[in-house]
């Protein structure tokens, strides 16, 4: 049926019913799928003023037409909900195997309401959909439950589930499938958690079939073989995975150091790379559902103070407990990155958050008896040790728990917490590279590099170069980004797939899946529907202003190629609200509004 | 002048940075690499006519891309620090 399996699942977990309704194919083609589906559900029937953390909170599993159809890294989905750490619409994607499970078991996405009183978890297995006792799960770490789940029900299960730091609230928790694939930003886990919801595990035997399979096959016939050529797409991922971009971008100057604090230069970057994380730690490579591009890292530190085993680290959680914590101990970088996947934690900003405790702690702002111990940068037993005290929800961890930004104002000093919309960037400085400094500026759920990712053009020159220091243009094309990001989310592929495709042939597949005639730029407005749809609900929800943290925009790169320079972030800023058809305060007109056929219903505008 | 070389191309050069006198620009100092470390490197750094600067590398001097400065005409100095890279993604 077009791409789709046509159910949606609703759950009331207070009331333990469970309906199944046809998906509402008039959105489906507005808003594509995943990310822009779930959001439009979540907005037609939640109040932007919603407590993240209340039953009244929804939370959405979306899945997108491309999902489990073959199409290139075809195999992801989105959970939605507002995001307790940034109050914004929250959509956190994941790949692994759980999305085309649940579409092979008939349901293209699953809407959880309300709460239960006691910890349960959602048994799907093709018809049979049940609310079962999670009692005995409720504590256990992702892994744990992700074995048990399989043990009781059926290694052919998966599973997408929190850990303890989703129960416990933790403000930054994900929601994790396949033991190693995270929804990681925005704290999904906590509203997951919240509803006492432990985990969904699915097992379908069904299919999904495309609207023309002759051409859609051509489709992924001709994307995958543009993947193969591509020196990124092709090779590069699989031999050295995202870690590698550590030493470009840091021998760009671009690379945060010290909690931004100390530049954008980490003199022992090329310890914690992914040529040293090749040489020393690699085991394999492996791949999500219908990838070939395999960028995860099988890896085991086999000894030393740090032994431990898992996937990763990637580069934002390579530079998180690396450069921005000034670690160069390439061991406890992996630790405390498999912690954050065993424990369900976000690494980005667990890794900041504790960067910026060690800027607070070293200037005396937070008192030593409240960390139990010397917090200083470099320290890689600190950021193995305190990952595992949020995971564990101990002593000092109940307060990194909540992020950045809270943490640095009890402190006195939220100016030091790199955070936008409360959520903390990644790993490329904006002074380094203008167009990312509004990427974080605009992103629609707070600091964020997946949201457009002008890194690429900028500091990679994929797929084509960009001057990073220069301010020129970079609001156009940030905009076309923004678009087409939201287009790949929702189809349900891999951003990673635009190292090797661009529009043409990610629209291409999404046509002749789902049966339309529309053109690839037809395709790409539905990205900007989704986009002005996210804003929407952002303004509606009262989220502040867009805008970079002092540091960013007042105190200069000490040194490197972007030396005296900070992000001039106003004039790209008043560029970009023009070319969204924004006014100049960054909200949508309604002129703009009626050409991207938004209603946004009385139930958003209204606080609940 | 310092060279420092990354990822993949460290299996060509086998080893992490190198001294070199500074050529007097990227154009030379990549007939210089291509001589000192094979063809095979060199193929990899020239486009496949051998006349500009391959789109799978990126040289970055002093941390700026080549392609921003003069490309493969950028003039080099001692002080110079230029870093080698294939093109690479991720993140
Ligand atoms: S590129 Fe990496 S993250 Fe994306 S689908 Fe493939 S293996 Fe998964």
């Amino acid at each position: 049926m077009n791409a789709w399996v046509g159910t949606i699942l609703r759950v009331d977990l207070a009331s333990e019913t469970i309906t199944k309704e046809p998906l509402n194919l008039k959105d489906a083609h507005d808003y594509i799928g995943a990310r822009g589906l779930g959001t439009k559900y979540f907005c037609d029937e939640v109040g932007p003023k919603v407590d993240a953390l209340s039953p009244e909170n929804k939370l959405i599993f979306m899945t997108g037409p491309l999902t489990g159809t073959g199409a290139a890294s075809g195999g992801r989905y989105n959970v939605i909900s507002k995001s307790p750490l940034t109050g914004t619409i929250g959509a956190a994607n994941s790949g692994g195997y759980f999305a085309p499970e649940l579409k092979y078991a008939g349901y293209d996405g699953i809407i959880f309401e309300n709460a239960s009183d006691t910890p349960v978890y959602l048994y799907i297995n093709d018809d049979i959909v049940e609310l079962r006792d999670a009692s005995g799960l409720w504590g256990k770490t992702v892994y744990e439950t992700t074995d048990l789940l399989k043990e009781e029900n059926g290694e052919s299960f998966k599973v997408s589930c929190i850990g303890p730091p989703g129960e416990n609230g933790c403000l930054y928790s994900g929601v994790l499938n396949d033991k190693h694939r995270a929804a990681g930003r925005g704290g999904m886990g906590a509203v997951m958690g919240s509803k006492k919801l432990k985990a969904v595990t699915v097992r379908g035997t069904g299919s999904v079939s495309v609207a023309r399979p002759e051409k859609f096959m051509e489709a992924i016939i001709d994307a995958r073989a543009k993947l193969k050529a591509h020196p990124v797409g092709g090779a590069g991922l699989a031999a050295l995975g995202t870690q590698v971009l550590v030493n470009i971008i840091n021998e760009s100057g671009a690379l945060p150091t010290r909690n931004w604090r100390d530049g954008s230069i980490f003199d022992e970057a090329d310890a914690t790379g992914g040529e040293s994380l090749a040489d020393k730690y690699l085991v394999k490579n492996k791949g999500c559902f219908g990838c070939s591009i395999d960028c995860a890292r099988v890896t085991v530190v086999p000894d030393g103070p740090f032994k431990s085993s898992g996937e990763g680290p990637e580069y934002e959680a390579g530079w998180s407990y690396g450069a921005d914590c000034g670690v160069s101990d390439l061991a406890a970088i992996c630790k405390a990155s498999f912690l954050c996947n065993e424990y369900g934690m976000d690494p980005i900003t667990l890794g900041a958050t504790i960067a910026c405790a060690m800027e607070l702690a070293e200037m005396g702002a937070i008192p030593e008896e409240d960390i139990g111990f010397k917090l200083r940068f470099g320290d890689p037993h600190a950021i193995v040790h305190l990952t595992e005290a949020v995971g564990k929800n101990e002593g000092f961890g109940k307060i990194l728990a909540l992020g950045s930004y809270r943490l640095a104002e009890k402190y006195g000093h939220p100016e030091l917490s790199m955070s936008v919309k409360k959520q903390e960037m990644p790993a490329y400085d904006g002074r380094a590279a203008q167009g990312m400094a509004l990427e974080y500026a605009t992103s629609n759920r707070g600091g964020c590099h997946v949201r457009g990712y002008m890194t690429s053009p900028e500091l990679l020159g994929v797929p084509f170069k960009m001057d990073p220091l220069v301010t020129e243009g970079k609001a156009a094309t940030l905009k076309i980004f923004q678009d087409l990001t939201a287009l790949i989310d929702s189809a349900g592929i891999c951003l990673f797939t635009t190292f090797g495709l661009g529009l043409p042939e990610i629209a291409a597949q999404y046509r002749e899946a789902v049966g339309t005639d529309e053109t690839d730029e037809e395709i790409l407005f539905k990205g900007e529907r989704v986009w002005n749809l996210e804003k929407h609900f952002n303004i509606a929800a009262g989220v502040e202003k867009d805008t970079l943290p002092p540091r960013l925009l007042r105190e200069k790169l000490p040194s490197g190629p972007a030396a005296g320079r900070v992000a001039e972030l106003g004039v790209m800023l008043a560029e970009y609200y023009e070319l969204r058809g924004w006014d100049k305060d960054g909200v949508p007109t309604t002129e703009k509004d009626g050409a991207t056929g938004i209603k946004y219903e009385a139930k958003v505008l209204c606080d609940v | 002048m310092k060279l420092k070389f990354f990822a993949t191309y460290r299996d060509f050069t086998r080893c992490k940075e190198a001294d070199v006198t500074a050529p007097p620009d990227v154009w030379a100092l990549l007939q210089h690499l291509k001589g000192q470390y094979g063809d095979a490197f060199g193929d990899k750094l020239l486009t496949s006519d051998g006349t500009d600067i391959g789109c799978e590398t990126i040289i970055l001097i002093n941390g700026r891309n080549a392609g921003h400065l003069n490309g493969k005409d950028t003039p080099l100095s001692e002080a110079d620090v230029v870093s080698i890279f294939p093109v690479v993604a991720g993140g």
